[in-house]
This record gives C-alpha cells, structure tokens and sequence, in this order.
C-alpha cells in the first residue's frame, strides 16, 4: 500500500511549521506532508479517530516529526501512545524541539523515540537539520511497510 | 608506688573502692590482733607461769607431806628401845619385839618388805608380813644415800618384776652413832581417786613426771614412763619442750624435800593460751565478717556511684552516636544527682538544638530545592520560550533576504544581515548561559584523565576548522595524568585552547603551548599563547560571566567562556589565574589537586 502520507509534522507554533515546511520543500520532500497543530489531533490522525476516522491506521506517514511542548497533549504522551501500540510502533519518530532538557531527552528515548533534534536557533542550521531529516527518513531508511 | 598507681587507674571505680576498703581492713585488724596477741600472750604466759609454779609446789609438797609421814612411823620404830637394843645385842635379844616394831609399820599391801639392816648392808632381821623379797641390794641403796646418824630418807624408786618400788630408811642410832637401819620396801602404785585428785589439781592435758633425782627413772605414778625430753639443770627455771605428740610444753621441776624425788610438771603452752587463741580466732572470724561487710559495702556504694556514670556514659555515647533524646533517669539529690540533672539539662537543650537545626536545614534544604526547580524552570522556558521566537526572527529574515533580496538595496541588505547574525549570537548566548548554569548543579564524576590525550584531542578538533599548519601548537608529552570529570575538564580545556587560538589568530606565526607543572599537593596546567595578550590591569575581570577585554569586532565571542572554565575549576577545588603582557602573549593556569 503507498503511503498517502508521508510525513507527519505534528507543531503548534505555526512559524515553526512554516520553517519547517519550507526547508522540507526546498528539498522537494513536502508532497505528502500533513501538518497538525497539536497532540490531540496528532493522535486523532494517527489512530484514525475524529477528524480522520475515514482514514486507515494501517496507512501509516513514513516518519512523524514531533515537537514536544504543545498544548492538550504534549509530544511525550502522543509519543507514549504510538510506540504503546502494536500497529504503530513500527512508525519512525523523530523529536525536534527546542528543549535541551536531559530529562526529556532521557523519557523519550525510554519511550521508544528513533531520533532526537534540538532545533538551531539559526535558519540556516535549522532548514539544513530538517532537509537531512527527510532525506534520512524518507529515502535513505528503510521502514516496515 | 609508680605501678601501684598504674594498678589502681586499670581498675573501674567500682572494683577499686571494695579493694582499698578489703586491704584497710585487713592491715587495721592484722596490727590490732597482732598487737594484742603479743600482749595477751604475754600475760598468759605468765599467769600460766605463776600457776605452773604453784601447781608443782603443790604436788611437791603433797609428796613431801607422804614421805614426812612415812618417815616419821619409820623413825619411831627404828628409835624404839626394842630395835635399838636389838642391834646392842647383836640381834640376841628384842628379837620378838623388834619383829613387832617391823611388823607395825606395815599398814596395808602397799608395804612389801620391812627388814633391818645392819652399816654394812645385810639384812639381819625381816618382818613376817613381807611378802614379796626386793630383790635389790639394801646395801646399795644404803650407800647411795649417805644418811647421817638420826635421819631418814625417802629413797630412789627401782623397777622390779614390773612394778615399782621405794626404800623408806630410817637410821637406828646410839648416841649418834649409827648402829644400822629400818629399811621398809612400798609399791608405788596410785589408785584411781589419787590420780583424779592430780589431774584435778594440774589440770587436764598437762603431764605429770615423777622421777628420781639422778633421773634413772621416771613414772605418772602408775608406770614406768619416759622422762621429759628436758635437762633438769635449774629447778626454779621454766622449761620448754615438745612432748611425743609434738605438742609445746611448759614445765616447771621441783626436788621433793625428805626425798630423793624430783616432780615434773609440763603444761601444754596451748592449754595456756588458750584464752589468747580464743580471742585470736574470735578476732580472725570478726575480722573475716568485717571484711566481708566492708567489701559488700563499698561494693554496693561504689556501685551506687559506677551505675549513674555508666547510666551517664551510655546516654553520652548515644549522643554523640546520634540519638539526640538520649537523658538519664538519675534521682539523687548528691553531687551526682546534680551531674545527671546538669547532664539531662544539656542533652535537651542539644536535643532542641539539633532539632531546630534539622528544621532550619530542612527549610534551607526545601527552599534550595524551591529555587532549584524555579531555575530549572527558568531554564526550561530560556531554552525553549525564548530559542523559538529567535529561531523565528533569524528564520524569516533569512526567508526575506532569500525571497526579496532583488528588491532591497545594499543598506537593506546589511542592516537584515545584522539582524540575522545579531540573532544567531543571541542563540548561542542563551546556549552557553544555560551550559554554565547546568554546570553549577552537575556532580562530579572524579576519574583519571590522560591529560596529554585529551589535549591533544581538544587540539585536533579546534584546529580542525581552522588553517592547519598556522598554529604551532606544543603539547609537552609528559604532561600529567589529572584526577577529574572527564567531559567537564575536556570543556575547560576546549574554552582555554580555544581562546589560545583566537587571540592569536592574528599573529604571523601562532604559537601555543601546553604544559604542566607537578607540586606536592596539586598540579599546575599551563596553556600559553603569543597572541594579542591583555592588559594586567583588568585581569580581575577576565572569569566574570559576559566579562570581555576585546570588542565583538576584534574577537568574536559571548564572554561565558572563561567563566564556565573558572566554574569547572572550582568544582574541582583547584584554582585558576592568568599572567599577560599585552600584544605578546597569555598564560592561563589552572590547578587540579592531586590524589
């Protein structure tokens, strides 16, 4: 089955996601990315509940791509749902957030997560992160189909 | 006396009190028994002497009394008319008569023989009633005594034929001269109520000696015994000796007058003192029983007085082990009640100090740790709050200057681009800041560190960006291994060569050089430079946090750097200094203590 969606970015600060979005398009890795602005509506999508009950939980992104601090629900939790699950605990995780805590760093590699990202305060830094990200993730990586 | 007092201070209090009480008491009633004993011996010695002498005065004289009496029914007979002419006549006439005469002497069994006999000894006449012939020669009795004329003597006592016997002689004179002599032979035997009669008047267990003066024999009267193991050279002296029995014996001797006899009586010295061994033993239980009084009491006081220290001991013990609610439960109203109350006072109030102190350590501990999760916090949201709008700024302005960089003039360009470099050095500032406050809550993970590897590394991977083969740098290959956290010590020493690097960055040729120093307690770290240097004057500023010497425009930086190197020292307990000469060169130093 071909994915429909390839990544998942899952952001609630909307210049962020812009950034994001922008460097990843630049590197014309955007076609099939869905952008969601929070923790719950990560975890509608990804369990095909509410908003996305017509879609298949089977039809799983490539890689999701998650920041932590968000409202509702955080990253850790959405984190701790998805790897708790038998169908998508295979998906690749990868956080990107501003936080250097140890702490999370230290709870999301015990929940499970594939890659940790500290997003650079500078463009140039951050958009070059994000472009390695997706070329990891998306071609070089081989997922569980 | 040293040792004795070594002696004494190895003793507890409780065995040392019973101790000098028992040896007290035993010296006080050693030297007053002793001191008695001699004194009461000596008068009962002498009590015993004066009865001893009396005694045998007495016996010698009831002996004297006897052979008085003996003596004189022997003179009267050998003074009658009848015997006198008896011996004139040649034994021719007063034959019968004189028979009478020999005849009446005899007044029970006890008298054997009654003869007369003529100077030279023969028996000229021998009275019916004699029953038993002496076999002894009267001759030689008579001549061993050498009577006058007109006496008479109680002669020595002869053995024979087992038993004993005894002359009584009694001159037969004419107008003194000795015409011959009245020889009467007597058993010497006692009866029994004569023998309790002595034994009443010496007393028991004394020894009662009767012997003849040239002391050929000796008897208690009944028999033939053996003589008191004594020489009979002064009569009027006492005598000691030990009897067969071993036992000590005072004697005393007396001749007994009208005889050839001599008595002997012994007392045995015990029976004297008996008395003085009464009081001895008397004095000895006494003692015993005070001695046993003595230690049980003072046992018991000095226990009185152990038990409260022991009781104050322990409760000491358990304080200075912790246990800050230890008291003693003493109730006396002595010194040492007054000590234990004392006591309870401090340990309460150290109680109360402790406690108080356990609460203020709390407080503090809770209020550190409030500030601790506050800056935590902070931390948190620098990081995280203030990186994404300053990620924002740098991104959109990156994203101006690629979208609309056609339609912005030089001016429009240069000022976006400060815009985006001045954000980007903001985000490395709050990044260092956050490093170094991190630093300060880290705890050290003290392991060796090869200090030459690891510069080298540092070396390599500064150098790694930069133009290689510019900068000379000299690592000394003996350089000191370093007891220390090994990533933290690596960022010290990756901010120090970095600094080395950057300031003399602008130099032809850049030289720098690592280096160290072993002292005693700690080794000093060098790390020293031919760059830009500074000005000594301002060195006091150089560790502050933002603290800079040169401008953002001469040498980039954020000014955290040497502060976060002063932080690592410090938590190393080690110390850092630099030494410059402006426009030729840094040192920087810094200490780790050794192990």
């Amino acid at each position: 089955m071909p994915n429909t969606v390839e990544i998942l970015l899952v952001e609630d600060n909307p210049h962020d996601a812009e950034m994001t979005v922008r460097a990843l398009k630049k590197a014309n890795l955007a076609n099939k990315l869905i952008h969601v602005k929070d923790g719950a509506e990560a975890l509608d999508f990804i369990f095909s509940r509410g908003d996305f009950s017509d879609r298949q939980i089977e039809d799983k992104p490539k890689v999701i791509l998650l920041d932590i601090k968000m409202p509702k629900v955080d990253g850790i939790e959405v984190l701790r749902q998805i790897k708790a699950n038998e169908i998508t605990k295979t998906i690749p995780v990868v956080i990107m957030t501003s936080s250097k805590e140890e702490q999370d760093i230290i709870i999301s590699y015990d929940l499970g997560v594939n890659s940790y990202v500290v997003k650079p305060v500078d463009f140039e830094g951050f958009a070059k992160a994000v472009s390695q990200l997706g070329f990891y993730w998306l071609i070089t990586n081989q997922g569980v189909m | 006396m040293k040792r004795k007092s070594v002696f004494l201070n190895r003793l507890s209090i409780q065995q040392r009190l019973p101790l000098l009480i028992c040896t007290f008491l035993l010296l006080a009633i050693v030297l007053y028994g002793l001191a008695n004993y001699y004194s009461l011996k000596k008068a009962a010695l002498i009590i015993g002497k004066d009865r001893l002498t009396s005694v045998t005065g007495q016996v010698s004289s009831m002996f004297a009394q006897s052979a008085q009496f003996l003596l004189k029914a022997s003179h009267n007979a050998a003074a009658s008319k009848e015997v006198v002419q008896f011996f004139k006549t040649n034994g021719k006439q007063y034959r019968e008569e004189s028979l009478k005469q020999l005849d009446g002497l005899s007044r029970d069994t006890t008298w054997v023989s009654m003869e007369l006999i003529d100077p030279n000894g023969k028996t000229i006449l021998r009275s019916e009633k004699s029953k038993v012939k002496v076999a002894i020669d009267a001759s030689s009795v008579i001549a061993f005594n050498h009577l006058a004329p007109d006496s008479g003597t109680v002669g020595k006592i002869y053995v024979a034929r087992d038993s004993m016997y005894y002359p009584i002689i009694s001159t037969v004179n004419e107008s003194q001269r000795i015409l011959g002599y009245i020889i009467s032979w007597k058993l010497l035997k006692s009866t029994p109520k004569a023998l309790e009669q002595f034994s009443q008047l010496v007393g028991t267990g004394a020894g009662i000696y009767v012997g003849n003066t040239d002391e050929s024999l000796w008897t208690n009267t009944v028999k033939p015994i053996p003589g008191p193991p004594i020489k009979l050279n002064h009569f009027n002296d006492l005598i000691e000796y030990k009897d067969a029995d071993g036992r000590s014996m005072l004697a005393k001797s007396d001749p007994v007058p009208y005889t050839n006899w001599i008595v002997v009586i012994g007392f045995p010295e015990k029976l004297l003192l008996s008395s003085v061994n009464d009081f001895m033993s008397l004095i000895v239980i006494g003692g015993v029983v005070l001695i046993i009084i003595g230690v049980i009491a003072a046992w018991i006081m000095s226990r009185n007085i152990s038990r409260p220290l022991t009781k104050l001991t322990n409760a000491a013990t358990a304080i200075s082990q912790g246990d800050y609610s230890a008291t003693v439960d003493i109730y006396r109203k002595d010194e040492l009640g007054e000590l234990a109350n004392s006591f309870n006072i401090m340990a309460i109030r150290i109680y109360k100090m402790h406690r108080e102190l356990e609460r203020k350590v709390n407080e503090r501990t809770l209020q550190l740790e409030n500030v601790n999760k506050e800056l935590e916090a902070f931390s948190y949201s620098v990081s995280h709050d203030l990186r994404t709008p300053l990620r924002a700024i740098n991104g959109y302005s990156v994203m101006l200057k690629e979208d609309y960089e056609d339609k912005l003039d030089a001016e429009g360009i240069r000022i976006l681009n400060n815009v985006i470099g001045n954000a980007k050095i903001m985000g490395q500032l709050i990044d260092e800041l956050l490093a170094f406050a991190k630093l300060g809550k880290k705890e050290l993970t003290l392991l060796k560190v090869d200090m030459k590897q690891l510069a080298e590394t540092v070396a390599a991977e500064l150098v790694h960006n930069e133009e290689f083969g510019k900068y000379k740098i000299n690592i000394d290959p003996s350089l000191p291994p370093a007891e220390g956290d090994g990533p933290m010590i690596k960022q010290a020493m990756m901010n120090l060569v970095g600094n080395a690097i950057k300031y003399s960055s602008k130099k032809q040729e850049p030289e720098i050089r690592i280096g160290a120093k072993v002292e005693p307690d700690r080794t000093v770290y060098y790390i020293q430079d031919n760059g830009v240097g500074f000005d000594m004057a301002y060195a006091g500023k150089l560790l502050g946090v933002f603290q800079r010497l040169h401008s953002i425009e001469e040498f980039p930086g954020t000014g955290v750097g040497l502060a976060l190197v002063k932080r690592i020292i410090d938590k190393h307990k080690g110390q850092i200094w630099a030494d410059a000469v402006k426009g030729e060169g840094a040192t920087f130093y810094f200490t780790l203590p050794n192990n």
